[in-house]
């Protein structure tokens, strides 16, 4: 029986050299692509729409005032007395006055010029310090 | 006639050739790597400048039920790219929130200068629209320029 062999010059492999290439190309691709989401801030809980209005001890409320330059008055209660601080030292003044009174309740007035980062930085002091009843307000005929 | 190494050619058996059969092994894993975490951006990204608060949190909550609300220096108000007045705010708030089964969180993305007046507008058109939920969107502050400021 004749055997009629022929030598074939083509490789029965499958090319595997350009492989790394193409993994390569689209690894770049989704490195330039990707985009690390950043959903992370200062959340706080709006009150419902038709919620109750309710009556609050006025001893129990600690008044943030923030003016137009970043001046932050802390006053207390009914008191009429004014104590500037600055935005360091919010979670502080706020730790030694949640001390003696458990009840108390933070109310944020920012002045309507005011920049929007001076109110950040004073719910940033009182987050910081762990109060969780917080009242953001705007301060009227300002 | 001298020969090259006295004669003696040692035969040796480690090879000459850098290993790349597991280049391409790598490369894929790192595909899929960026594969798996890559998300294409809903929005585009607004020019401002992100207030920083060390209290700063990731928000726990599935990215469909994020809902960005961008306000620059300009005043201007995008919601999914779409340039909007403030007066628009709640009518197309009031039906992606109700579409979400109330888990809706809106992430308010301001530029630190914006105004108060505007935070509080957007607030009280949020309120209106029933969202409870609401992140003023920050970046993590580290105490040492904390304590520099």
């Amino acid at each position: 029986m004749a055997v009629l062999q022929k030598k074939s010059k083509v490789s029965d492999e499958i090319p595997s050299s350009s492989m790394a290439d193409i993994a390569f190309l689209l690894l770049i691709f989704f490195l330039v692509t990707t985009v690390f989401p950043k959903d992370k801030g200062l959340a706080i809980v709006l009150p419902e729409p038709n919620a109750d209005e309710v009556d609050i001890n006025p001893t129990n409320l600690m008044f943030f005032l923030i003016q137009p330059g970043g001046t932050i008055n802390v006053k207390r209660g009914e008191s009429e007395q004014i104590q500037p601080i600055t935005a360091n030292q919010v979670e502080g003044v706020w730790r030694t006055d949640f001390a003696q009174n458990e009840n108390l309740i933070a109310v944020v007035q920012t002045h309507p010029e005011a920049a929007y980062r001076h109110m950040i930085d004073v719910l940033d002091g009182l987050q910081s310090a762990g109060a969780d009843k917080i009242s953001l307000q705007i301060q009227e005929g300002g | 006639m001298a020969i090259k190494g006295g004669g003696f050619s040692r035969k040796s058996s480690a090879s000459d050739k850098i290993p790349d059969s597991s280049l391409a092994d790598i490369a894929f894993l790192l595909l899929i790597f960026f594969m798996v975490t890559t998300v294409f951006r809903t929005d585009k990204e607004q020019d401002i400048i992100w207030p920083a608060a060390e209290a700063t949190e990731k928000i726990d909550e599935k990215r469909d039920d994020i809902l960005n609300i961008w306000l620059t220096t300009a005043g201007e108000i995008f919601i999914n790219d779409q340039p909007l007045t403030m007066d628009q705010v709640r009518p197309i708030v009031a039906p992606i929130y109700a579409d979400s089964d109330r888990r809706l969180v809106v992430s308010i993305r301001s530029d630190r200068e914006v105004p108060y007046r505007l935070i509080n507008e957007m607030q009280d058109q949020l309120k209106a629209a029933g969202v409870v939920r609401v992140v003023f969107a920050t970046e993590l502050e580290q105490r040492m320029t904390r304590a520099r400021r």
